[in-house]
């Protein structure tokens, strides 16, 4: 399967560069303020859904028959999804630029129905193939969380045209939050890692028991934030912290596991620092949590609210996502093109596709950007923001052109 | 690896065919990485069984019918029938010393 998950992750590509185009020339503007505007809602959107949504969903469409071992349930549903999808989002995005509430509710709304199509889609197929592991159960976990995660959001939407939710729309706001980070994210990228990692670093006979403990956690996380959040009863919040903290220490001492395992050299660049921004997330939010318990106050603060998203979404999210993109645009490329000519013709391998040099250099660079992005948030300071943003701009765009140079191989 | 076929001129030709076919990920031929575990062969007929590193690999197709591709380019086949096994479970002990030097496992 090709131009499924192509369609997506060429949208996801465009919107990732657009993302980073509008933030160059305003990263002191918006990172540094408010988060809840139209423009912070803005910019964010275009970064989760039109981005790293789009190459989740993609991403999904590739490798369901692969960790399924079975067809997608319907490819006509996926172009279906697709549509309501992009169309839901851009309205969206049109909608908080121009912050028209008719436009935010309908759209919203749309989007909404997308990730529903999705849902049941993969929902259909996971059923089908009746192969329950925590990479299943956790891929169907993170769908889940999805779909609440854009029912707050729709009920939010609609809450700005029709205002009916009061008090209610704040609390849904952090359970919305809540569950797109650590649900939907958080369940997707460590449920495929623990099939993609092994692959990529040619483990075997590694220990596996560990999964579903970080399963566990991590849903309790889940929904320990969401009561949290939906109650306004902040010792639900910090238990949820403290658990998600749990789980983020088993996910390293797991993924430790695998590359110990490992009978290659090395995974790659992408894959190393995929597993380095996961123990850099951890470092981060055991030092935010610290933080918060020492005084509570901060809690409500927006520069760390702020600092939290951009470790949670950038760090490890968007590096993840980057660090596992080279390896499966140089697969889909190759399974496409070179696929039906192998055994015939000389073809060439993935890294001659995509070489390990600008992969390093690319996502070193993106790492130290966002360290220094980072530090400012953390000090406070306005020039470090803008210089290193503006950076990270730079250095994301070009490692993506680079990485869409591959379909012109 | 089990042959079940004494004509070794006709066996090597089929082998260097296999040896055609890539993991794209690793860089490395089928028969170097152990995962060819048998060739037979009946007349113009050629079975082969083999595994892969990992089950669902995303390879899986691609190399099934680059198997197919590779074996059918010699003039004395006609068909050529690849099974996928994962019993018995490939090892990286499988593979060959070449191949561990070039993983630099």
């Amino acid at each position: 399967m090709f131009r499924l998950p192509f369609t997506f992750i060429i949208t996801g590509m465009i919107s990732f560069v657009l993302f980073h185009f509008l933030t160059f020339a305003d990263f002191a503007g918006w990172v540094h303020s408010e988060p809840r505007s139209p423009d912070g809602w803005f910019h964010i959107h275009l970064l989760v859904l039109g981005w790293a949504t789009m190459m989740a969903m993609g991403a999904v469409y590739q490798l369901i028959n692969v960790v399924l071992q079975t067809e997608l349930h319907s490819k006509r549903l996926g172009y279906i999804h697709y549509g309501l999808f992009a169309t839901g989002t851009l309205g969206l995005l049109a909608g908080f630029d121009q912050f028209n509430a008719k436009w935010i509710a309908a759209f919203a709304t749309l989007a909404f129905a997308g990730i529903l199509l999705f849902a049941w889609n993969i929902g259909a197929t996971l059923l089908k193939a009746k192969l329950w592991n925590p990479i299943t159960i956790s891929t169907a976990c993170a769908i889940a969380y999805l779909c609440l995660t854009a029912l707050t959001g729709m009920l939010m939407g609609m809450d700005f045209k029709f205002n009916f939710l009061g008090i209610y729309h704040m609390r849904l706001l952090g359970a919305h939050i809540w569950l797109g980070t650590t649900g939907w994210f958080g369940l997707l990228i460590t449920g495929f890692s623990y099939k993609l990692l092994p692959m990529f670093y040619l483990a075997h006979q590694y220990p596996v028991s560990m999964q579903k403990w970080i399963l566990g956690f991590w849903n309790a996380a889940v929904w320990l934030g969401c009561y949290g959040f939906l109650s306004g009863i902040a010792m639900f919040n910090a238990a949820a912290f403290s658990v998600l903290i749990i789980a983020l220490a088993l996910y390293n001492i797991h993924i430790g596991q695998i590359a110990r395992a490992k009978h290659k050299k090395t995974a790659g660049a992408g894959i190393e620092w995929t597993v380095w921004s996961a123990r850099m997330l951890l470092a981060l939010v055991i030092m935010g949590t610290a933080a918060v318990f020492y005084n509570a106050e901060l809690a409500s603060q927006t520069s760390l609210i702020v600092f939290m998203l951009w470790s949670y979404l950038y760090g490890w999210v968007a590096v993840t996502i980057m660090g596992y993109l080279s390896k499966i645009i140089p697969f889909l490329w190759w399974t496409y093109k070179y696929g039906p000519k192998a055994g015939k013709a000389k073809v060439p391998t993935m890294a001659q596709l995509l070489p390990e040099k600008p992969v390093y250099i690319g996502l070193s660079s993106i790492v130290l950007c966002m360290g220094g992005l980072l530090a400012g948030l953390g000090t406070n300071n306005s020039v470090m923001i803008m210089t290193a943003g503006m950076a990270l701009s730079v250095a994301a765009v070009i490692y993506m052109i680079r990485i869409g140079y591959v379909f012109t191989r | 690896m089990l042959t079940i076929y004494n004509d070794a001129e006709r066996m090597e030709r089929i082998m260097n065919r296999l040896r055609e076919v890539y993991d794209p990920e690793l860089g490395i031929n089928i028969v170097d990485l152990g995962l060819v575990y048998e060739v037979r062969c009946l007349q113009e007929e050629v079975g082969v069984v083999m595994t892969l590193t990992t089950p669902g690999c995303p390879m899986h197709d691609m190399m099934v019918s680059g198997v197919e591709s590779a074996v059918s380019e010699l003039p004395d086949v006609a068909n050529v029938h690849v099974q996928v096994v994962w019993e018995p479970q490939w090892i990286p002990e499988m593979m060959s010393a070449e191949a561990k030097a070039e993983l630099g496992y």
